[in-house]
């Protein structure tokens, strides 16, 4: 018998005037001892789903119909007393956002201690012993269970989030995006760990993702949700290998691979299906390429396809399917023009020549009558980069790397401490005297979050226009523009959009609608950070698509932040990759990828987890975390977390053209050669050699 | 050190005000004929009044920070005597009721926030609003028109009946007859604060209420009244800032209220200085408050790197 079964279930949100139904007659189950995936896109009720199954729904969702069986027990006919003693007792959850998820004034030893006692009758010294156990099995330091929330970095409040999961030695662990908003190496370290102790404590484990990825990597088993709809069910490996279910293939195909070069990412067009009523057919019919009218007749049940399960009434051609679709215009996408690529790189537009943001730190008032130099934080620290025209430079880099404030400093929206920043050979200072408005009508800025970035009381048609009347054109001419820019951007037909307000658009619309705020001036530089990393999957394919198109077109010169490299390696023509504020390799976007040289960019590269089931990839354990930016290392900043470090290494900081090979740069003195034998592995082995003196240790105690 | 550079800016400014009155309590006696001008000089010597400004100035910044207030200049009296006993009326009236409104408007706050849409956040809200617009005097008045001349159940004066004469602290006021003059006043402030307690703890629990640390601790399997205890914990400080500013501004005492229930409280103490323009009290009086606000933002500052984590101590 499984471990946990879901049945049927129907899940609906009452709202004001419609009810929302997020889930509609979803089954699977999870045998004990497995790892089970559900996997979607924001929107797809797959939260919902895991929140049911602990009876935690908000107060307006309720279950309507289904059943959720644990062990054999009736799950939905609990009271909440005895929801009290199942949750965390049996099922235990890990959280989304380990930024919020526990709560900020209290110790994090005492909230996995509440949790232990809340559910057996221990002393609070046996407690405290579990909790330093814990600790211990997530790695993390026993000594640090009495510190505040606020105390820890984000991969390691995750830690203690699985730490207080593991307290009670839970039968089934519901894991809830448990690393998104992580950086890749650190999500490397977390999920390796994670799945490390479920197979010692043989729990079984729900994981609930968008990242088609990490699925791949870890589950047995997964369905793919869509609209509160089970697309397809069945073994993680056959459903990546040969997907049956449109959706699946369209959403395999836009989730983008590090080293898959130039090529287009085909994204799937349209939204989300309006889930206020019961569907009526297919939920992924009006973004199909091969709905027919048979899928208008309801949505096709689960059968058996290829050893999986497919909910889709074309599932006898799923191999003509699989091939179409692999072909952009298949969705409606045009097809890039690769070619144009080549010569459209013109003269440079942005030079910074080491460029500097430095940060200080508060500190007394006596420390300052005495005198003493404030210490500082070097977010950007001697940063070179130039960028041509219709040429796209990508910057890559983990959470505070720095560079969101690079970015920044070069739309001189934040003041450079030291260095030059030159537009077209003009330094900066010198734009900025004659004519704000000239210079950021020249050097535009696409913010990260589509959500917060356009004024909500704002029409598309006044929030595109306003940089034009902010520049003094007349009315007709601004009409006009905003016209062509929006549709320029993929929102067709223009009238369609003129008129709405930011909250009646989706995500991946409100996105572009800030790209063309941005184009509508005809910047000679775009600076975009991370514009596409709030957005889902299917969509973020197409924003990479228009800046792309954009650039090649109107020949600017683009800066893409980002730490999502599997895009990056996409859209940008060089990469530079940036490690606590200076750049630690740049060249060839193809060179890097392939070829990396510095040990950080292999690490990074080796760290994204890859779709493919076939591919077994070593995971990167990257011993520490990033030294703490006030205090940096003397010499290279990589090297007390670096296996190939020396005493060069530690004594005198590498210059970027320590390593040269025509335009490929690497700040290192002992470039890469094997990835696999120079890094990974000794990683793997410094971190037995750890687990194993922590063994030794407690032996000899 | 900021707190003590606030205190002295506040009692200059005090200074500067009071000596910009057109008049000083002495032309009056003039006007009315009582003393000739050249009395009303020796008088203006015996008090220092016709030394330079400046002379005058540091003679009172010295002896207010030896608390020495002088002598009253209308009851020949130190003022210390007047003052002292005024405050000490007000605050064993006030305190108790600020802290007992704090408590249960708070708890009663947090458990509206809780359920919110339920019968008691409605009502709760609506009553304690109610009393919250009404002016304090206007309750008083209601509650004496109730229990003291509908019901005659309790005393409608003072604070103490007229033939009580009790010496000392204790003896004032542990007495029956003290407590039935008590309760009334007692209620009208604990009604009068309560709305703000109980928005206050109401609103930061629903800001509370949707987050992911409660999600985890609901997860924990935690029952409700341990998940309201965590939001509660999480929406002290709002409450504890507001508890600290609030008691700074007791010690001016609620005037109206004084007045209605006829306490005799620094409030009603100091309007009396005032318009005799009894300047040694109204400059003690003025001071003792201003001393009193800023003695207790520092303590909700205080206060604040107790209750949150990631405040520091050095931050205050």
């Amino acid at each position: 018998m499984s471990l946990l079964e879901v049945n049927d279930v129907k899940i609906a949100y009452r709202m004001p005037g419609n009810d929302v139904h997020a889930v509609n007659d979803v089954s699977f189950s999870i045998d004990e001892g497995d790892n089970y995936g559900l996997v979607g896109e924001s929107g797809c009720g797959k939260s919902t789903l895991a929140k049911s199954v602990l009876g935690l729904l908000d107060d307006n969702g309720e279950v309507r119909e289904g059943s959720i069986e644990f062990d054999g027990r009736e799950l939905l006919d609990l009271s909440e007393r005895e929801w009290q003693s199942v949750r965390w007792e049996d099922i235990a959850y890990i959280p989304q956002s380990a930024m919020d998820s526990l709560d900020p004034v209290m110790t994090v030893g005492a909230q996995i201690r509440q949790a232990i006692r809340k559910h057996r009758d221990v002393s609070k010294a046996a407690a405290n012993e579990r909790v330093a156990e814990v600790f211990e099995m997530v790695g993390l330091d026993p000594d640090r269970t009495g510190d505040y929330p606020h105390q820890f970095s984000g991969g390691m409040r995750q830690r203690v989030t699985i730490a207080m999961a593991l307290a009670l030695d839970p039968d089934l662990l519901i894991a809830d995006e448990p690393t998104t908003g992580l950086d890749v190496i650190v999500q490397d370290k977390i999920m390796d760990k994670l799945i490390e102790i479920q197979e010692e404590t043989g729990s079984s484990l729900l994981m609930i993702t968008h990242d088609v990825g990490v699925v791949a990597e870890t589950c047995d088993e997964m369905s793919v949700l869509y609209g509160g709809k089970v697309m397809e069910q069945g073994a993680t490996d056959r459903i990546f290998r040969s997907p049956t279910n449109p959706y699946t293939i369209g959403l395999k195909n836009a989730f983008p691979e590090v080293d898959e070069f130039d090529e287009q990412a085909i994204s799937i067009p349209g939204s989300l299906p309006d889930l206020t009523e019961e569907p009526t057919g297919c939920v992924f019919r009006n973004r199909c390429p091969f709905a027919t009218e048979e899928c208008e007749d309801g949505h096709p049940p689960l059968t058996e396809a290829g050893g999986q399960l497919s909910a889709c009434y074309h599932t006898d051609r799923s191999d003509e399917l699989r091939e179409k679709a692999a072909d952009p215009e298949t969705w409606g996408i045009d097809v890039r023009d690769e070619r144009d690529r080549s010569g459209g790189v013109g003269d440079t537009i942005l030079e910074t020549r080491g460029l500097e943001k430095w940060f200080k730190q508060p500190q007394g008032i006596l420390e300052d009558l005495r005198g003493e130099e404030p210490d500082y934080v070097k977010a950007v620290n001697g940063v070179d980069l130039s960028v041509r025209e219709g040429e796209i430079v990508g910057v890559a880099g983990e959470s505070g790397c720095g560079k969101s404030t690079l970015a920044e400093v070069i739309a001189a929206l934040q003041e450079r401490t030291g260095g030059e920043i030159l537009i077209e050979g003009t330094p900066v200072d010198e734009l900025l005297g004659e004519s704000t408005k000239e210079f950021r009508s020249q050097v535009q800025f696409i913010f990260q979050d589509p959500f917060d970035s356009l004024n909500p009381r704002q029409r598309v048609r006044a929030a595109v226009g306003e940089p034009l009347k902010i520049q003094g054109h007349d009315p007709e001419t601004i009409e006009r523009r905003v016209r062509e820019t929006i549709e320029d951007v993929g929102l067709k037909p223009a009238g369609k959009y003129l008129d709405q307000l930011p909250t009646q658009l989706s995500g991946g619309e409100r996105q572009r609608v800030a790209i063309a705020q941005a184009l509508v001036l005809e910047p000679k530089l775009l600076i975009c950070d991370e514009p596409a990393s709030m957005l889902d999957v299917s969509l973020k394919a197409n924003i990479l698509n228009i800046l792309r198109e954009k650039a090649d077109e109107r020949d600017i010169g683009v800066v893409y932040i980002s730490h999502d490299l599997a895009s990056l390696t996409q859209i940008a023509d060089r990469l530079a990759v940036m490690y606590l504020g200076r750049i630690a390799e740049i060249g060839d976007t193809t060179d890097v990828i392939t070829a990396p040289k510095h040990p950080y960019t292999a690490s990074l590269l080796s760290a994204s987890p890859k779709t493919d089931p076939d591919v077994d990839r070593q995971r990167v354990l990257l011993p520490g975390e990033p030294p703490n930016p006030v205090n940096l290392p003397e010499g290279c900043n990589f090297a007390p977390r670096c296996p190939k470090a020396d005493e060069t290494c530690r004594g005198e900081e590498p210059t970027r053209s320590t390593f040269v090979d025509d335009d490929h740069e690497a700040a290192c003195y002992h470039p890469v050669k094997d990835v696999e034998s120079e890094l990974l592995e000794r990683y793997a082995a410094a971190r037995e050699e750890e687990v194993g003196e922590v063994v030794a240790e407690e032996l000899t105690l | 050190m900021i707190a003590a550079l606030l205190t002295l800016i506040a009692v200059s400014i005090i200074f500067a005000t009071l000596r910009l009155l057109p008049a000083d309590p002495f032309s009056a006696l003039v006007a009315s004929g009582s003393l000739t001008p050249a009395e009303v000089e020796q008088i203006r010597a015996m008090y220092g009044l016709d030394d330079p400004i400046y002379v005058q100035y540091f003679r009172y910044i010295q002896n207010l920070f030896t608390f020495e207030f002088g002598i009253s200049l209308t009851q020949q009296r130190p003022v210390g005597e007047i003052i002292i006993p005024a405050l000490v009326n007000t605050l064993v009236l006030l305190l108790p009721a600020l802290v007992v409104t704090a408590i249960i408007s708070s708890l009663a706050g947090m458990y509206a926030g809780w359920n919110r849409g339920s019968w008691f956040e409605q009502s709760s809200i609506v009553v304690t609003t109610v009393f919250r617009a009404t002016p304090i005097f206007v309750t008083g008045i209601f509650l004496l028109i109730i229990f003291s001349y509908g019901l005659g159940w309790l005393p409608a004066f003072g604070m103490r009946s007229s033939l009580a004469n009790p010496q000392g602290y204790v003896e004032t006021y542990v007495s029956v007859d003290f407590l039935k003059h008590y309760i009334l006043p007692f209620t009208a402030t604990v009604l009068f604060y309560s709305g703000d307690f109980l928005m206050l703890a109401r609103n930061s629990v629903v800001e509370r209420k949707g987050s992911e640390f409660l999600m985890l601790h609901r997860a924990k399997g935690l029952s409700e009244m341990e998940q309201l205890g965590r939001a509660g914990r999480n929406s002290l400080l709002p409450l504890v800032t507001y508890f600290a500013l609030r008691t700074g501004m007791l010690f001016q005492g609620v005037i109206t209220l004084e007045v209605v229930f006829a306490w005799p409280g620094i409030g009603r103490a100091l309007v009396q200085a005032i318009l005799n323009q009894d300047y040694p009290t109204v400059q003690a009086a003025v001071f003792i408050m201003a001393l009193a606000v800023i003695v207790m933002n520092l303590t909700a500052d205080l206060a604040y790197a107790k209750l949150d984590p990631t405040v520091e101590a050095g931050d205050v």
